[in-house]
């Protein structure tokens, strides 16, 4: 039995479908992340799991029971707003306890439970501030707070860091991870952040257009994109994609021939594909100053010193490509050589934009 | 702090309104302290020979606490509830989801444009074929709700982050306890400087009163002033502006303290005070 089921789903705002036919089943316990760009859907997934949005059509299951009509309230949700939504008139313990007195559970386990979320979340000594009296994080984690203490099944949370600087928001990343394996609930974690996802996460499902692209652990989607936005989409700089100009076990790049592996031929082949992209991570081209084996010539036309690597442009097929590297090699511009090395290669079918997949050669 | 010239001419018009408005204040409060005799022949604002003996007057000749209560009763009454009314109204049509909600909007809105005048006639024809002529409590029950209270109401409550209120629905709270735990908390000075304008326009009230009140036990404030200046009663002048000092006290006193709120309130609902 899965914790969190959706069978079919669709949701219309008016005339517009925002969700299309959503299959999603989340498992009890574990930390899901969904990721994607503002408008995705991501963000009415998660409402539709509160039941703070109805749903058009399919079925949502909680726990197994169908929940499509359950009122938010009986849903055992809790929820961390992106605004983190803290009632501005009430000290921090009374935001804390909100829904517990609302719930008439007795004071004494009240203040129990608040006393451990409290100690939990570094909270202690502000019990009786409120909330504009705060800083950001500290807004945040009374919020987290506020969702612990109900000690719900669900544990939602919209954009919880976004309203934090970059320093707090790796601190508070680890801290929600250390939490949720304190607290065990299944965590359902919207964000349009890609590192965040891939370190909060331990299945990511990356939504575009109201659909899921791709649902897997952050290490696959990362190395084995589905398709080319979720290629495109995780990955900063994004991958590199441009046309492979593949045919007959081989690949041209500018005006190097370059032979493919009998597997990648194979695969490239039996993809049935009219016209194949090709798709590499800028971490995972190399380049040299002197040419070897089977290296493509390259021109390099800009580069970029980030102090602890140094990103080099060039141009393959028409297409801006960015390799980023460790050290200056290169010394600045001039004439460089790439090997492609075919575990770091991905092909893409440029119709249909899905993953042509892999050969045993590209195994990790 | 420099000024310049054009800074100088409008500070002029405004300080030429402010006396305008401040006069008939301060000649009420001088007349009052003045003898009959001196009433009328000076209109300096500093009375030549002050004397309590218009205020004492006013206690011999009419029964100033009962008026004083009755009006009190009336105000209190009037603003509780449409305080009461407004606040309800206004969360429903700002939290609730039916069909048609903007079109009742709006009528209920357009109602603030029908003059007084208009239904005047009509609600005392009503009050008196149910026997409430001539009684304070009839003079309350036509204005227990109030469409300008609902609409300042609900700017208001629009301004409450919808994510509050959802907070509150995973708790299943009811929509009582969402009222009484984050809706009114947060606009409690918005509810009351609404307040005190309804109370304030309750009390300073003359036409409706005078339509609805016959007997003198009966009395508002404002009626009693008329005793006082109308052909009937006469032109004991100082009397009348002693009674005027009186009436004008207590809405002067709470917007002292509350002017802050009501200020506030009509700046946050986008109409100037």
């Amino acid at each position: 039995m899965y914790s969190i089921e959706f069978k079919n789903v669709v949701k219309r705002f008016g005339k517009t479908e925002v969700i299309k036919g959503l299959n999603l089943s989340i498992r009890k316990g574990e930390r899901l992340i969904l990721l994607g760009s503002s408008g995705c859907g991501k963000s009415t997934i998660l409402r539709m799991i509160s039941g703070l949005e109805t749903i058009t059509s399919g079925e949502l299951y909680l726990n197994g029971t169908l929940a499509n009509d359950m009122d938010p309230g009986d849903r055992g949700i809790g929820m961390v707003f992106q605004n983190y939504a803290l009632f501005p008139h009430m000290t921090v313990e009374k935001n804390i306890a909100y829904g517990l007195r609302i719930h008439r559970i007795p004071e004494d386990e009240i203040a129990r439970r608040v006393a451990k979320a409290v100690a939990i979340l570094n909270l202690d000594g502000l019990e009786s501030r409120l909330p504009r009296e705060l800083s950001g994080g500290q807004r945040q984690r009374v919020a987290l707070a506020r969702a612990l203490v109900k000690q719900a099944d669900f544990f939602l949370l919209d954009e919880p860091l976004s309203n934090l600087d970059a320093q707090l928001r790796g601190r508070a990343r680890k801290e929600l991870v250390r939490i949720h394996e304190m607290y065990g609930q299944t965590m359902i974690y919207v964000t349009h952040d890609q590192i965040e996802a891939m370190t909060v996460g331990q299945r990511i499902a990356v939504i575009n257009d109201g659909r899921i692209q791709m649902l897997d652990t952050p290490h696959e989607v990362y190395r084995r994109p589905a398709n080319l936005f979720v290629a495109k989409f995780i990955g900063s700089p994004s991958m590199n994609i441009f046309d492979g100009r593949t045919a007959a076990g081989a690949m041209r790049l500018n005006d190097t021939e370059v032979p493919l592996t009998p597997g990648w031929a194979e695969k490239t082949g039996a993809s049935g594909a009219e016209r194949l992209l090709t798709g590499v991570r800028p971490e995972d081209i190399t380049l040299t100053a002197e040419p070897e084996a089977g290296s493509v010539p390259v021109e390099i036309q800009y580069h970029e010193d980030y102090g602890s690597r140094v990103g080099y442009y060039f141009t393959v097929n028409g297409e801006e490509v960015i390799a980023i590297m460790r050290d200056d090699v290169l010394h600045g511009a001039g004439h460089a050589y790439w090997k492609p090395d075919p575990k770091t290669l991905h092909f893409f079918d440029a119709k249909t934009e899905s993953n042509v997949g892999y050969p045993a050669e590209a195994a990790e | 702090m420099k000024i310049n010239s054009s800074e100088i001419k409008w500070h002029l018009i405004f300080i030429i309104l402010v006396l305008l408005l401040i006069y008939p204040l301060l000649f009420s409060l001088s007349t009052s302290f003045k003898t009959m005799s001196e009433a009328f022949q000076s209109s300096s604002l500093i009375p030549g020979d002050p004397t309590f003996s218009a205020y004492e007057r006013v206690f011999t000749t009419i029964n100033f606490v009962q008026i004083l209560s009755n009006t009190f009763i009336i105000a209190t009454i009037v603003t509780v509830f449409k305080l009461v009314t407004s606040v309800f109204a206004a969360y429903a049509f700002v939290f609730f989801h039916f069909r048609g909600k903007t079109a009742l909007y709006f009528l209920l809105i357009s109602t603030i444009f029908i003059p007084f005048t208009v239904t005047m006639i009509p609600n005392y024809i009503t009050l008196s074929k149910v026997g409430f002529v001539d009684s304070i409590y009839g003079v309350a029950l036509p204005q227990l709700a109030d469409a300008t209270g609902i609409f300042l109401l609900r700017q208001y409550m629009k301004g409450i982050p919808m994510s509050l209120m959802e907070v509150a629905e995973l708790e299943r709270a009811s929509h009582l306890t969402r009222l009484r735990t984050i809706v009114v908390p947060l606009i409690r000075p918005a509810i009351l400087s609404i307040g005190i304008i309804f109370f304030i326009n309750s009390w300073n009230e003359y036409v409706w009163p005078a339509i609805m009140i016959k007997s003198e036990v009966n009395y508002t404030l404002s009626l009693a002033l008329q005793m006082f200046v109308s052909s009937e009663g006469g032109t004991d002048v100082p009397v009348a502006m002693a009674v005027a000092t009186l009436t004008m006290l207590l809405p002067l006193g709470l917007y002292a303290v509350c002017q802050k709120f009501i200020i506030g309130t009509f700046a946050q609902s986008g109409i100037k005070g």
